[in-house]
């Protein structure tokens, strides 16, 4: 049971970890990311690394969706937009952490130009816009050549840090997470603000908030801006994670995957988004390892149950939305809640 | 004293330096000899890959019953499925690579074979092939540890062109029209087949753009008509939308006009598949069908084994023998490297895979196949006989630059 948890000033009620446990759970879990990659392996760093990739993404489609209620149909596309942004400026020998800022920018300023529908339409329109943006944007990568390098794609010269080149992903890995940190402690603040409170106003009922005196305008173009952002610089890091990039990477399926992702974790999070993201990246690998493990004793097996495993996982999906609408995020809660008021009715 | 400690440090040193070289000798020299492959068991590119993931293995275990494996030691086949998802096989192989250490890997598209080329450069210690063959990865100085078992797209291309300037009556060359989809696969090999049609004097009358697997074509037949070419090349399809253009122009009036198309179009089951409109469909393919066994003893045990190992298979596809091929070019590499008492790293396999300039493939390819420039630069121009549903030699063997 939590006990000793008292807030004797707005400094400790304001503190994102506002208990000695908390405090030491998370001084755990940096440790373990920071010694990840020589215990886990070169395949578990891989995971890590498109895990954060992918929750960094996730988060900036929650911050659109999630927070502010604006359907994005585009996130893939704001993404591709980060990516040859930073593969172009990577080529030009432009450091990487100015590179994944300038790409996160370049992002957001399309994602302001794709989000200006949205002050007048909403809901399945608003999607559809986003569609649209998605596809034009796609075009865009197939057909500008020589910027894009068409339908071949690009490579992109690995990330340098003085001498020290990001060429494995033990070494990418930590800019990856110290740039889902540095992101994820964003938005996590961005909803502790007079900004973040606006988008959930929004959300909720824009009517009233501009009642309230939110500038609708505005917010819905920081919301995009931001969400764009977030994906720019995933995009950037998917670039220099892969460092061969062709259109095919961006398609409307990565889309959708990463609105499966926010609503499987749960809307309007930073944890949904992070749970979101690490199952939609580990429960397939983890399916795979089970049909892998069934074919040392069955080897024609692995023909007959790949299918299987995509049917699975689509199935635990549909599991989740029916039993668990809230997401991920809300089972956390429970087990949470359950350890901080044991031994007592939980 | 002091020559006892000489000796004691001599033998610690040599102590650790083996322990430290023990998981790489255990690696790359003992023991089996690990095949690990990503192919697409699921996902939009199965129709190829659960044939393709059959006959990598089964020449695997042929090899191993039949000749004792590689220079006596086994190849161990293992692979997992990657859904035709680059993240997907890119983590399959990463968990392989991390598992196995393989010193040769099969993967599942061009997307792979890019991505995963920089990592393969970097380690050094890998030979690499895939269902892929666009362009610019054949590319011995670039892409230095990938080949592909067949032509490029391109060089699929110059062979049909081949074929079309033979047919040239009176001194008047036909003309070709190329459809092909708006994809990286359909477009690769656009620009060199045009310049190729330039070099031969054909003239290209028209260029169609559509979506994979489109379904309303009738403006682009319309286009078609008025252009009336002599061949219609396809490509970047693999069934849709093929057979609507062949049905629409057919019903057109226009029955002189040849339909062809390239590798993963031509397949019998692809044939067979198209219904009426798959009679006279004509393409290139680099290995030969695996009825057309004359002369062509390894076309012949890849049948009886498939026979013996999956009764269930009637008729064994070309993807089933692409995997084939690939597994044997794969163990001939390996042989050529441990025969002349190398290890196998990179650069020895990229030299064997190089020095293989006229090797002899069985019969599956009809020439002697030269993988100098890391690709099979022949095949052949087969028509469907919707009577016997199966496609026989329009040409000989044509090989291309």
């Amino acid at each position: 049971m939590r006990i000793g948890d008292f807030r004797a000033s707005y400094a400790h009620d304001e503190a994102l970890l506002a208990t000695p446990v908390q405090r030491s759970w998370m001084i755990g879990f940096v440790l373990l990311v920071l010694v990840f990659p020589w215990i886990g392996g070169s395949y578990l760093t891989y995971l890590a690394c498109l895990t954060g990739i992918h929750l960094i993404a996730a988060m900036g489609l929650n911050i659109v969706t999630g927070y502010a209620g604006q359907i994005s149909l585009g996130h893939a596309a704001f993404m591709g937009v980060g990516c040859y942004t930073v593969a172009a400026l990577a080529r030009m020998e432009i450091p990487f952490y100015l590179a994944l800022p300038v790409g996160g920018l370049i992002s957001a300023l399309v994602g302001i130009v794709v989000g200006i529908p949205s002050l007048r339409i909403k809901g399945l329109y608003l999607a559809v816009a986003t569609l649209a943006a998605q596809f034009i944007l796609i075009f865009v990568f197939r057909e500008w050549d020589s910027v894009t390098g068409g339908v071949r794609g690009v490579n992109v010269p690995p990330a340098q840090l003085g001498t020290w080149i990001f060429n494995t992903e033990g070494e990418i890995y930590y800019v990856i997470m110290a740039c889902a940190f540095i992101l994820l402690l964003g938005a996590r603040n961005l909803f502790r603000t007079y900004i973040g409170r606006s988008f959930i106003a929004i959300r909720d009922k824009d009517i009233s908030a501009e009642v309230l005196g939110i500038d609708l305008f505005r917010g819905k173009l920081l919301a995009f801006a931001l969400g764009s952002f977030y994906a720019g610089v995933a995009g950037g890091l998917m670039g220099y994670f892969y460092r061969a990039i062709t259109p095919e990477h961006f398609t409307l399926t990565l889309s959708v995957f990463y609105l499966a992702a926010i609503i499987v974790g749960g809307l309007g999070t930073v944890l949904g988004a992070i749970l979101g993201a690490a199952f939609m990246v580990l429960v397939p690998e983890a399916l795979r390892g089970v049909v892998s493990l069934v074919t040392v004793w069955a080897p024609n097996a692995m023909a007959l149950l790949s299918p299987v495993r995509e049917m699975v996982f689509g199935a635990l999906i549909i599991g989740f939305l029916i039993f668990e609408p809230h997401g991920l995020v809300e089972m956390w809660r429970r087990v949470r809640r359950f350890f901080h008021l044991w031994p007592f009715k939980t | 004293m002091s020559t006892r400690r000489h000796a004691l440090k001599s033998v610690a040193a040599a102590t650790g330096l083996s322990a430290l070289s023990l998981p790489l000798t255990t690696w790359s020299q003992a023991g089996d000899l690990v095949v690990a492959a990503a192919p697409p068991i699921t996902g939009v590119f199965a129709f190829a890959g659960v044939g393709l993931n059959l006959g990598l293995n089964d020449y695997c275990e042929w090899r191993n019953e039949a000749r004792g494996g590689v220079m006596g030691r086994r190849l161990r086949y293992i692979s997992e499925d990657s859904a035709y998802k680059m993240d997907q096989a890119m983590s399959v192989f990463k968990k392989l690579m991390a598992a196995h250490r393989p010193p040769v890997f099969y993967g599942d598209s061009t997307a792979w074979a890019k991505a995963a080329a920089v990592e393969v450069s970097q380690i050094g210690t890998t030979m690499t092939s895939s269902p892929s063959f666009a362009s610019d990865i054949a590319d011995p100085e670039k892409v230095p540890y990938y080949f592909m078992a067949g032509p490029t797209y391109a060089s699929m291309c110059y062979i049909l062109l081949e074929y079309i300037n033979g047919q040239a009556k009176g001194g008047v060359k036909p003309t070709v029209a190329l459809v092909y989809s708006d994809t990286e696969f359909g477009r690769d090999p656009i620009e060199a087949a045009k310049g190729r049609a330039k070099q031969l004097g054909i003239n290209v009358v028209q260029e169609i753009v559509t979506k994979p697997g489109s379904v309303d074509v009738s403006a682009e037949v319309a286009r078609l008509r008025r252009a009336r070419p002599d061949f219609v090349i396809f490509h970047g399809y693999v069934l849709a939308p093929i057979p609507e253009f062949i049905r629409q122009m057919r019903e057109a009036g226009m029955t002189g006009t040849q339909f062809m198309g390239t590798i993963w179009s031509m397949d019998k089951s692809t044939a067979e598949a198209m219904g009426p409109a798959g009679e006279g469909w004509m393409g290139v393919m680099p290995y030969r069908y695996s009825h057309d066994v004359k002369d062509a003893p390894a076309v012949v045990t890849m049948n009886q084994f498939a026979q013996k190992r999956r009764p269930e298979i009637k008729y064994v596809s070309t993807f089933y023998t692409h995997g084939w091929l690939v597994g044997s070019i794969f163990a001939e590499i390996m042989e050529r490297v441990l025969r002349a008492n190398r290890p196998l790293t990179g650069p020895n396999m990229k030299a064997a895979l190089e020095s293989m300039t006229d090797w002899d493939s069985g019969g599956i390819s009809g020439l002697p196949v030269n993988l100098r420039g890391h690709q099979i630069a022949t095949g052949r121009i087969y028509r469907f006989d919707a009577g016997t549903k199966l496609f026989e030699p329009a040409s000989g063997w044509i090989r291309t630059t």
